[in-house]
C-alpha cells in the first residue's frame, strides 16, 4: 500500500514538473512579453524599463530555474500586473470556483446517478432512449451558446435572474442574491458534466445487473426493487467514484467558459486575465495550482479505489 | 416510485422558478441610497444616493502605474486630484493649483497651490508632494511611468515654498497645463517616500490616500470598489454618498445592468446594443465630443507609401460615412486632420476633404503608376501587384471597422489581407518592432491641439508610428507648442490642419463621439465626455 | 511458404474486416437516429462544401442592401452587422468549421493511434512512458492549456487545429491501446510474429486494420468535440479570426447583437449544435453497433 502510494506520488511530482516546464517555455515564446501590454503610447525606453524591472532580460532557462527554486519553497512570485503575491491573487479567486464546482458536483452527481440508474433499469425502453437522447444533446450544445440563450430568456426577456456577476458577499449579503447569481452558471456547468455521469452510471449498473450474484439474489425471490436498489446499486456505485477523477479536469475546463459567460470571478477568469496581460507568474501560479488540485483528486480516487479493489495496487 | 420522484423534481424546479419570479425585481442600485439631508421640495440638487459605474477589470490605485488602464483612470480621477483639470469648455481649469503663469521664454512655469487641501489620512498637501510625484516618479526613467512621455521636456520641479512650485522645461511646452489635467494626479510623498512606487501594494491595491472628493470605502478584487464622500474635500463637498465601481468584464452585462437599474452611467464602447438602450425607458444616450481620432496608417518607411497620391487614393476609396453609420451608429464626424471638434477653438474642416469616390481613388493610383495592366482586378506597377498586409489588434470595434475598410480597398484594386491579432501581438509588431505595412487604430490625447507627439519627425521612434517626415509640418508643430497666445496658436494650427489634410501623415478616418449612457435619475452631470465629467462628480446627484 | 502464409493471413484479414464493416453498417441501420445522422451529415457536408459554388456570393463583400437587412430573395438570411450576406457566410463558415473539425480529428487520430498502438504492441518501457503521458494529459484540465497556448502563440487556422488536436488525442490513444492489446493475442498475429515479420509491418498490416472500426468511432466523436472546442475558443476571441468566417466566430460576433438582432446568433449556434449532435449520435450509434453487449435483440 505504501509503495503504491509513494509510486503514485512520485509520478505526480514528475507530472507537475513537466507541466511547469511546458507552460513556462510556452508563455515565454509569446511575441511581445509583458512590455507589449503597456499602452500604445509607451515609449521604447518605458518598455525597456519594464523588461529590466521584471528581469525579462535574463535568459529563459535562468528565469525558469529561479522560478522553480522559489516555487519549491512555496513562493510563486509576484504578479506582474498587480504587484501582489500570486498566491494571494489565487486565494482571492479560488473560493468562487470552488463554490461553483461544488454545487455543480452535488447537483450533477445526484441527478446523474438517478437518471443513470433509471436508464439502466428501463434499458431499451422509452425512458432509456429519452435520457440517452437528452445526454447527447447536453454533450452537443455549445455551453456559451446555451448560456447566451438562457441569459436572453431569464435575464433579458423575463428579468428573473441576473445576467452576470457573483452577487454581493460583504455586509449586504442576501441569500436570494447569492442563489440567483448561482443558478445559471451552475446550470450551464452541470450540462457539461451531467451526461458523463449518467452514461457512466448506466453502464456500470448494467454490468452489475448482468452479474451472477444478482441473478442469485433474484432467483431467491427477493423483491425486484430490493434487488436493484440494495444489491445492484450499491455495487454499481463503486466504480462511479472513479468518475470524479475524470470529472474534475473536465469541470475545471468547463469553469473557464462558464465563468467567462457569467463574469464569475474565479480561477477561470483569472487565467484569461493572466494570459491576456502576459502576467507570467500568475499564469504559472494558476497552472501549478490547477495541476495540484487535479493530481490530489486523482490520488484520492486511486486510494479509495485501491481499497475497494485490491487488484489496482499492483498497477 | 419513479413518478413521485419526477413530481418531486418538477415541484422543486417550479418553486425555484416562482421564487425567482417573486424576488428578483429590478432592485436598482441608484435608489438604494439614503436621503438624509435632502430638502424634499423636489428639484434642485439633493444630498445622498449612490451611483454605480462599470469597470472591466481590477483597478490599480496609482495613476502613474504602468498597469493603470482605463478602469483605473476612472477611479483615480475621483480619488486623487491633479494640478489642473479640464474645464467645462475643456480649457485647463484650476484644481490643486489655483493659478499658474509661464515665464517670457516659456521655460519656467510657476504653479500656485491651494493651501487648504488635506490628504484622506488627514495630512496636509504641500508643494513637496508635487515635487515628489514628478521628480521621483514621472522623471525616473527606470520606472517607466504612464504618460511620462508628456513630460519629456520637463527638467525638474522645484519647490519654491510650501504652496508654490516651479516646472523647469528644456523647451517651451504651451500644452503643459493641459497635460497636467490628463491622468496626472498627485501622489502623497509622506506615504511613498522610500518605497518603490510600483511595489507599494498597500497603497496601490488596498488603501489609496488621495485628495479627491471621494475616498475609498472598500475594495473587493474582481467585484467592486466603493468610494464614500470625503467631507474634508477642499472644493464643494460632493452630493452623492457613495460611488460604486463594479468589475464587469463583459460589455453585454453593462447594457443589461443599466437597463435593470443596477448601473448609473458609462460610455458605451460597443454600439451594437444602442438601439435597445434608446428604446428603454429611464435611460438616455447622448453623444459627447472627445479628443480622439481614428486613423489608418501605412508604413512610410516603405517607398510605395511615401507617394502622397497613394495615401490620398486610399482615403478616397473608403466610404467613411457608411462605416460611421454602420459600426458607430452615427456617433462620429468624418475627420480631416487630427484636431477634434471637441477643441472648439482650434478645430476646422475648411481643408482638403476626401469624399468617397472610388473612381478618383483609381485615378490617383494610376497617376502614382499603379494600374491594373493584367486584368486580374489588382493594380500593379512594374509587374508587382499592390499587396498590403493589414494588421490590427482585436479590441472594441477595430475589427468591424477594419473589415469594412479592407472591402473598400479591395474594390479599388488593392490586394489587402486583413490579419486581426491579439492586442499584445499587434503592439509588438506595429508599435515596438515597426514591422507592419498597414494598421488601423486611434489616439486619445489631452485637450490641447499639440499633436507633435504623433506626427513630428522627432517622434518617429515614439508615437509617430507611420514614420511621417515633413519639415514644414515640424516647423508649424514646434511653433504651436511654443506659442503661449491662444490667437497665435489658433492661426498656427489652422495652417497645420490644412497641411495635415493635404499630406495625410495619417489617413484620418473620423472623430468618434462617445455614446454616453445614463439613467435619467442621475442629474448634474456636465455635458462632457464621461471621463471629463468625472472631474465634476461632486456635482452629480440623484433625483427620484 | 512464408509468402503464401502471409497472403493467406492478409486475405483472411481482408475478408474479416469486410464482414465487420458490412455488419457494422447493417447494425447501424437498425439505429434510426444514428442512421439518420449519417445521412444528415452527408447532406450537410455536401451543402457546405458544394454550396458556395452555387451560391457564389462573396462572404466578405459588403452588400448594397446595407447592414442588418432582413431576409429577401437576394439575401435569404439577410445581412450581418457590416452588411455581408449571412447565407454566404454560413456556407463558408461551415466549410471552415467542419474542416477544422476534420483536420483536428485526423491529426489527433494520428497521434492517438501512434501512441496507443506503440504502447500496446511494444509493451515494457514504451508502454509505461506512453500511457503515463496519456494519463497525465487526461488528468490536466487541458482547456487551460488551449487558452494559454492560443493567447500567446496566436490564432492562425493551423495553430487552432494543432492545439485542438494536442488536447484531444488521449481518448483515442486509450481505445487503440486496449484494442491493440486484445488483437496482439490473436493467432494470425502471433503466426505473423512467428514467421519473423517486422514489428512495424505486423502493426500496420495486421493489427491496425483490425482496430479501424474503433478508430472510426473515436474519430467521429472527436470531430464533435473538436467543433465544440473551436466554438468555445472563438467565444473567448481566440479562434480563427475574421474576416475568415467560421460558425464559432460568427456566433462570437453576434453576441453584441443579442439585444438587437438575435437571429445572427441563433443561426450559427444552431448550426454548430446540429452538426455536433449528428456527429455524436453517429459516433454513439457506431459504438453500440460495434459493442456486442449492446446489440439489440
Amino acid at each position: 500500500m505504501l509503495r503504491f502510494l509513494l509510486n503514485r506520488l512520485g509520478q505526480s511530482v514528475v507530472l507537475l514538473l513537466i507541466v511547469t516546464v511546458i507552460t513556462f517555455f510556452l508563455i515565454n515564446l509569446a511575441p511581445g512579453g509583458p512590455a507589449s501590454t503597456m499602452r500604445m503610447e509607451a515609449s521604447p525606453e518605458e518598455r525597456q524599463a519594464m523588461i529590466e524591472k521584471l528581469g525579462l532580460d535574463q535568459p529563459i532557462y535562468v528565469r525558469y530555474i529561479d522560478w522553480i527554486t522559489n516555487a519549491v519553497q512555496g513562493d510563486l512570485g509576484i504578479s506582474f500586473t498587480s504587484s501582489e503575491p500570486v498566491i494571494q491573487r489565487i486565494i482571492e479567486r479560488l473560493p468562487y470556483t470552488i463554490e461553483l464546482t461544488v454545487f455543480t458536483i452535488i447537483i450533477s452527481v445526484i441527478i446523474g446517478i438517478l437518471l443513470g440508474v433509471l436508464s439502466a433499469i428501463k434499458r431499451g425502453k422509452a425512458q432509456d432512449h429519452m435520457i440517452n437522447f437528452m445526454s447527447v444533446i447536453g454533450l452537443s450544445v455549445p455551453a456559451f451558446w446555451l448560456g447566451l440563450m438562457l441569459i436572453l430568456l431569464f435575464s433579458i426577456t423575463l428579468g428573473w435572474l441576473p445576467s452576470s456577476g457573483v452577487g454581493s458577499r460583504g455586509a449586504d449579503f442576501d441569500l436570494w442574491g447569492w442563489v440567483s447569481h448561482l443558478i445559471l452558471p451552475v446550470l450551464i456547468l452541470t450540462t457539461t458534466v451531467l451526461p458523463n455521469i449518467v452514461r457512466f452510471t448506466r453502464s456500470s449498473m448494467l454490468e452489475v445487473i448482468s452479474q451472477n450474484y444478482i441473478r442469485t439474489v433474484r432467483a431467491k425471490g427477493a423483491k425486484e426493487s430490493i434487488v436493484l436498489y440494495v444489491h445492484a446499486l450499491r455495487n454499481a456505485l463503486i466504480p462511479v467514484v472513479t468518475i470524479i477523477g475524470v470529472l474534475i479536469p473536465r469541470l475545471l475546463s468547463g469553469a473557464v467558459i462558464t465563468e467567462a459567460i457569467f463574469g464569475w470571478t474565479g480561477i477561470g477568469t483569472l487565467i484569461i486575465e493572466a494570459a491576456r496581460g502576459r502576467d507570467y507568474p500568475l499564469v504559472m501560479g494558476v497552472t501549478v495550482m490547477i495541476t495540484i488540485v487535479v493530481v490530489v483528486c486523482n490520488l484520492f480516487v486511486d486510494l479509495v479505489y485501491s481499497r475497494i479493489d485490491p487488484r489496482v495496487k499492483n498497477v | 416510485m419513479k413518478k413521485s420522484k419526477w413530481k418531486f423534481f418538477s415541484t422543486l424546479l417550479l418553486s425555484i422558478v416562482l421564487l425567482a419570479a417573486c424576488s428578483y425585481g429590478g432592485d436598482s442600485a441608484t435608489s438604494s441610497g439614503e436621503k438624509e439631508n435632502g430638502n424634499s421640495t423636489g428639484g434642485g440638487p439633493k444630498k445622498g444616493g449612490k451611483v454605480s459605474i462599470p469597470i472591466v477589470a481590477d483597478p490599480t490605485f496609482n495613476p502613474w502605474h504602468p498597469n493603470a488602464y482605463a478602469e483605473s483612470n476612472v477611479i483615480n480621477r475621483v480619488l486623487f486630484s491633479g494640478l489642473t483639470q479640464p474645464g467645462k469648455d475643456l480649457v485647463p481649469a484650476p484644481d490643486l493649483a489655483e493659478k499658474w503663469e509661464a515665464s517670457e521664454d516659456g521655460l519656467e512655469w510657476t504653479f500656485f497651490l491651494r493651501n487648504d487641501v488635506l490628504w484622506h489620512d488627514g495630512e496636509k498637501f504641500t508643494a513637496e508632494d508635487v515635487a515628489y510625484t514628478f521628480n521621483e516618479i514621472v522623471l525616473n526613467k527606470e520606472l517607466g511611468a504612464n504618460n511620462a512621455s508628456y513630460f519629456q521636456k520637463l527638467k525638474e520641479v522645484q519647490v519654491v515654498d510650501d504652496y508654490t512650485v516651479k516646472f523647469l522645461m528644456e523647451s517651451p511646452v504651451a500644452a503643459l497645463p493641459a497635460y497636467l489635467s490628463f491622468n496626472t494626479e498627485i501622489l502623497p510623498k509622506h506615504i511613498f517616500e522610500g518605497n518603490d512606487p510600483w511595489e507599494l501594494t498597500s497603497f496601490n491595491k488596498k488603501n489609496p490616500v488621495g485628495t479627491g472628493s471621494f475616498k475609498l470605502k472598500s475594495y473587493t478584487s474582481g467585484q467592486n470598489v466603493v468610494l464614500e464622500r470625503n467631507d474634508d474635500f477642499y472644493g464643494e463637498t460632493a452630493l452623492l454618498d457613495e460611488v460604486e465601481y463594479k468589475v464587469l468584464a463583459d460589455a453585454n452585462t453593462h447594457v443589461a445592468q443599466i437597463l435593470s437599474g443596477e448601473l448609473s452611467i458609462f460610455a458605451l464602447d460597443d454600439l451594437a446594443a444602442l438601439e435597445r438602450i434608446e428604446k428603454a425607458k429611464g435611460v438616455t444616450v447622448e453623444g459627447r465630443e472627445t479628443t480622439r481620432f481614428f486613423w489608418l496608417i501605412v508604413n512610410q518607411t516603405m517607398e510605395k507609401y511615401q507617394d502622397v497620391r497613394v495615401r490620398q487614393a486610399i482615403l478616397h476609396a473608403i466610404d467613411r460615412q457608411n462605416i460611421i453609420d454602420t459600426v458607430l451608429k452615427g456617433y462620429g464626424t468624418i475627420a480631416d486632420a487630427g484636431i477634434a471638434p471637441a477643441l472648439k477653438e482650434y478645430y476646422t474642416n475648411d481643408v482638403t476633404r476626401y469624399d468617397y469616390d472610388p473612381e478618383r481613388a483609381k485615378e490617383l493610383l494610376a497617376e502614382a503608376g499603379w494600374k491594373d495592366t493584367d486584368g486580374d482586378g489588382i493594380v500593379d506597377k512594374d509587374g508587382e501587384p499592390f499587396k498590403i498586409d493589414f494588421e490590427i489588434g482585436i479590441q472594441g470595434d477595430l475589427e468591424a471597422v477594419s473589415q469594412m475598410v479592407q472591402q473598400y480597398l479591395v474594390k479599388v484594386g488593392l490586394d489587402v489581407k486583413l490579419n486581426a491579432m491579439e492586442w499584445n501581438a499587434m503592439v509588438q509588431d506595429v508599435v515596438v518592432n515597426r514591422d507592419y505595412e498597414m494598421s488601423l487604430n486611434w489616439w486619445r490625447y489631452p485637450a490641447d491641439p499639440d499633436l507633435s507627439a504623433y506626427m513630428h519627425s522627432n517622434s518617429i521612434k515614439g508615437m509617430n508610428i507611420p514614420a511621417y517626415q515633413n519639415e514644414e509640418l515640424d516647423k508649424l508643430l514646434d511653433a504651436g507648442a511654443q506659442a503661449s497666445d491662444v490667437g497665435e496658436r489658433k492661426a498656427i494650427y489652422m495652417d497645420a490642419q490644412k497641411l495635415m489634410a493635404e499630406e495625410l501623415p495619417y489617413m484620418f478616418l473620423w472623430y468618434p463621439q462617445e455614446a454616453q449612457v445614463r439613467v435619467d435619475k442621475l442629474k448634474g452631470v456636465p455635458d462632457l465626455a464621461f471621463g471629463d465629467a468625472l472631474h465634476y462628480i461632486h456635482e452629480w446627484y440623484i433625483e427620484e | 511458404m512464408e509468402a503464401s502464409t502471409q497472403s493467406n493471413v492478409s486475405s483472411g484479414v481482408a475478408v474479416q474486416s469486410n464482414k465487420r464493416k458490412n455488419s457494422l453498417l447493417h447494425r447501424l441501420r437498425q439505429n434510426k437516429v444514428a442512421y439518420f445522422s449519417l445521412w444528415f451529415l452527408i447532406v450537410l457536408h455536401a451543402v457546405v462544401f458544394l454550396g458556395p459554388f452555387v451560391w457564389s456570393m462573396n462572404p466578405e463583400e459588403l452588400q448594397d442592401a446595407g447592414a442588418l437587412a432582413s431576409w429577401s430573395l437576394q439575401h435569404p438570411f439577410g445581412t450581418d452587422d457590416l452588411g455581408r450576406d449571412v447565407f454566404a457566410r454560413m456556407l463558408h463558415g461551415g466549410r471552415v468549421t467542419l474542416l477544422v473539425g476534420l483536420a483536428a480529428m485526423l491529426f489527433s487520430l494520428l497521434i492517438g493511434t501512434f501512441v496507443g498502438a506503440c504502447a500496446g504492441f511494444f509493451g515494457k518501457v514504451v508502454e509505461s512512458v506512453f500511457m503515463r503521458i496519456t494519463e497525465a494529459m487526461m488528468a490536466i484540465p487541458n482547456f487551460f492549456f488551449v487558452l494559454v497556448a492560443l493567447t500567446v502563440l496566436g490564432t492562425s487556422p493551423i495553430m487552432v487545429i494543432v492545439v485542438i488536436a494536442l488536447s484531444s488525442w488521449m481518448e483515442i490513444a486509450r481505445v487503440v491501446y486496449g484494442e491493440t492489446l486484445r488483437w496482439k493475442e490473436y493467432e494470425f498475429v502471433e503466426a505473423a510474429n512467428a514467421s519473423g515479420a517486422k514489428s512495424i509491418r505486423i502493426l500496420t498490416k495486421y493489427i491496425i486494420p483490425q482496430i479501424i472500426p474503433s478508430i472510426i468511432v473515436s474519430g467521429t466523436l472527436t470531430i464533435a468535440a473538436a467543433i465544440l472546442t473551436e466554438s468555445a475558443i472563438s467565444y473567448l476571441g481566440l479562434g480563427i479570426q475574421p474576416p475568415t468566417p467560421t460558425w464559432g466566430n460568427m456566433l462570437q460576433n453576434s453576441q453584441q447583437y443579442i439585444w438587437t438582432a438575435p437571429v445572427l446568433g441563433i443561426l450559427p449556434g444552431a448550426a454548430i449544435t446540429i452538426a455536433v449532435l449528428a456527429y455524436n449520435f453517429l459516433g454513439d450509434g457506431l459504438r453500440d453497433a460495434l459493442d456486442p453487449r449492446f446489440v439489440k435483440k
